[in-house]
């Protein structure tokens, strides 16, 4: 081949090497993606999907599976009371995150405030979030203690009861001490988030406020609380996938009695299958919950705008 | 060596690497063998099955041993697996619905045809792992519910002997009852409660298994007396956390006149309370003589390659020696006769006490209860506890109560029909 051949040919031979590294790159990308994306599919999608399947089945592990249709969802909607409760005991659970983010969001403005070993306070508060689950399960459960519990010794030493409370054995504390146990182990989480939040609204809208003549309520309510939105949502979702996969505290605190005070679906998918060995059924249960979690997931972004963990820029 | 040599080694070693222990004791002349919380008696089973492996050259076994908890969700998923171990060891009612449902297998024939293992054990005991006339499993150590007592509470409440019907320990339990002290606690996972009901003629099911019977007058009246103690302070709170080592500690405190539970807490609360001994604490059997048997048993997987073998693993396990060998060490009877009775005598002269609380296991063995050979047996405990826990703590009335349990209970057993 000449030379001027040559240079007549190199502009149709660019496209080609173009194309050519175009797909080397594709293909080295899904090299890379390919790892991830098998695990993702092996122990995310194809569980989900044998789940969904499992819950239209009967079948146990000593028995081969037969069609069931919607037999397992008519027993869960319209017989299973236990259903119903731990649903409803779930949703009040998840109801009080904002309680543990509100606390939370007073815990972080003062330790962003210039007070004295602010560093110290923030470590304290948070040390409670990398504790293993079962042991604040296991503190708590001493802590509610009936007869030795510290809550009740400073309840009777400061005669604020007559006799001691039976939190974890009674029908109507039993839930309220797990969440006050759950929002005392997720405030460290939510305190840091929302620190960061705040440690990201400009100061310089806040002196402008107060040159406007705004006072503390109004530059709260007006610059920290719309700016810090992202990071309070952020919270909320993760408070919320929290209090719908807290099956530890509860199983160590009270196992979900007493009773069915506070059986909450996820503790009562687990005695459901590895208890009652009904895998058919608490597939059926795990559907309804996954579905639950999505929409609530799905909820809570589009409240907070569809950007719910967003990182404020200045 | 090429780098596609090096690869395939590499994949070979790490495949034989990430096969689980238990899978590769599946081939030819392996066992293996899953226990139930026993990791602290690895000596033991390393004698055993050294001791074994002399009549059986060749024979390789693999022990795996799981807490509680984790024992059914292991089992399980290895049955799905199709690697079920050779053998396995559950507790309580669990081996009705792997027996119900083909996991286990049926071993009255090699029982039959191994008339020497057959004899050795307590006919009551064996019998606990029937299943429709057939035996799925052996007992590995025995026990069931009797009642402790605080002899110093005893004498400071003005009691005499230890109370031997319902009414007896409720009566008991009320005049123990001051303060702090609390009069009685029952541990109650695994139907441990129901001899309080049997005691008092009360039912769980009809003779058929087909409905629920437990929704009577003196059912009701045995709830809401039950309800009554728990709310004066009579009977402990703690009883009804259907927990195993606060109701223990509690009683070991010394602050509660009776314990009903079962012969394992013993050794739990000798640990833990110094002031027990055989001058302070009494044994006696439970109300009317009635008990809840919860005891070990040993069986076969169906999925098992090797049976025969398994079998003969067990015999080995529950022969003379090897039994008499592990009540030295921990203290609990086999429900082999003639190894019990020598335990027994030993322990007369070395530990009284500990004699004494195991001799009540081997009594009044015509009288347990709780025990129904039921394939469902954990959802109806399901469905009838937290009706139980209802009443005694004073959601609801004791006659509410068993009506609503009563509803559930028979539409567990319509549906499983």
């Amino acid at each position: 081949m000449t030379a001027l051949a040559a240079a007549v040919d190199a502009p149709q031979a660019r496209p080609r090497l173009f194309a050519r590294k175009r797909v080397r790159q594709a293909v080295l990308i899904w090299c890379f993606l390919l790892p991830s994306l098998l695990i993702f599919g092996l122990y995310r999608i194809m569980p989900l999907a044998w789940n969904v399947v499992l819950s239209f089945q009967e079948w146990s592990p000593t028995r081969p599976a037969t069609w069931a249709g919607l037999y397992h969802y008519e027993e869960m909607f319209f017989y299973d009371e236990v259903f119903w409760t731990a649903l409803w005991n779930t949703l009040l659970y998840i109801g009080s995150a904002p309680i543990g983010i509100a606390i939370a969001l007073g815990l972080a403005l003062l330790v962003n405030s210039d007070i004295r070993g602010r560093d110290v306070y923030r470590t304290i508060i948070f040390i409670s979030y990398p504790l293993m689950t079962v042991a604040v399960g296991v503190i708590w459960r001493w802590m509610f203690d009936e007869r030795v519990g510290l809550i009740n010794y400073v309840a009777r030493s400061l005669n604020l009861v007559d006799s001691p409370i039976p939190f974890l054995n009674s029908f109507d504390w039993a839930l309220p001490s797990i969440i006050a146990a759950n929002i005392w182990q997720m405030l460290g989480f939510y305190m840091i988030i929302l620190l960061t939040g705040l440690q990201n609204i400009p100061q310089n809208l806040y002196e402008a406020a107060s040159i406007d003549g705004a006072d503390a309520r109004r530059r709260f309510w007006r610059i920290t609380v719309p700016l810090l939105k992202p990071s309070l949502f952020l919270c909320f979702v993760i408070g919320m996938l929290n209090s719908f996969t807290s099956f530890d505290l509860v199983y160590v605190m009270t196992g979900g009695g007493p009773g069915r005070a506070t059986e909450l679906l996820v503790t009562y998918v687990y005695k459901l299958g590895f208890v009652q060995t009904k895998f058919d059924y608490a597939a059926a249960v795990t559907v309804v919950f996954f579905a639950l979690l999505i929409a609530i997931a799905w909820a809570a972004n589009r409240l907070s705008g569809g950007n719910a963990g967003a990182v404020e820029s200045d | 060596m090429d780098r596609r040599t090096m690869l395939k080694g590499g994949l070979a070693l790490s495949g034989v690497l990430a096969m689980p222990a238990y899978l590769r004791a599946q081939s030819a002349k392996k066992l293996s063998i899953l226990t139930w919380n026993i990791a602290d008696q690895e000596a033991y089973f390393n004698e055993v099955f050294a001791d074994f492996k002399k009549s059986n050259p060749g024979v390789e076994i693999e022990w795996l041993d799981k807490k509680g908890p984790e024992v059914p969700v292991f089992y399980q998923t290895q049955l799905v697996a199709g690697t079920p171990p050779d053998i396995i060891n559950t507790q309580g009612a669990l081996w009705v619905e792997y027996a119900a449902n083909g996991a286990l297998m049926d071993i009255t024939s090699m029982l039959k045809g191994n008339a020497e293992v057959a004899k050795r054990f307590n006919a009551d005991y064996l019998a606990n792992w029937t299943l429709d006339g057939k035996n799925f499993m052996l007992p590995f150590y025995i026990t069931k519910t009797l009642l402790f007592y605080n002899k110093n509470l005893f004498k400071e409440a003005g009691i005499t002997a230890p109370p031997t019907t319902f009414a007896g320990i409720m009566d008991a339990a009320d005049k123990i009852a001051k303060g702090e002290r609390t009069g009685l606690l029952t541990l109650n996972f695994d139907w441990l409660y129901w001899p309080f009901f049997k005691s008092e003629g009360v039912d769980l099911l009809t003779p058929d298994g087909k409905k629920a019977a437990f929704n009577t007058p003196k059912a009701a009246e045995v709830l809401a007396r039950l309800a009554k103690g728990t709310d004066s302070g009579a009977i402990n709170k703690t009883s009804w956390t259907g927990r195993w080592v606060e109701p223990n500690g509690a009683f070991a405190a010394g602050t509660v006149g009776m314990h009903h539970a079962h012969s394992p807490a013993f050794f739990f609360m000798k640990g833990q309370g110094p002031w027990i001994n055989a001058d302070t604490l009494g044994v006696a059997q439970g109300p009317g003589g009635w008990s809840t048997p919860n005891s070990h048993g040993l069986g076969i997987s169906k999925g098992s390659k090797n049976p025969e073998l398994a079998f003969a693993l067990l015999a080995h396990m529950t022969s003379d020696r090897w039994t008499q060998e592990f009540t030295k060490r921990r203290n609990v009877l086999t429900g082999n006769t003639a190894s019990d009775q020598a335990s027994l005598a030993r322990l007369r002269g070395e530990e009284p006490l500990t004699a004494a609380v195991l001799q009540t296991q081997l009594e009044n063995t015509d009288k347990m209860t709780g025990n129904w050979p039921l394939p469902f047996d954990a959802a109806l405990k399901d469905a009838f506890y937290p009706e139980l826990q209802n009443a005694v703590l004073g959601r609801k009335d004791a006659k509410t109560a068993l009506n609503d349990a009563e509803r559930q209970v028979n539409r567990l057993l319509s549906r499983r029909a």
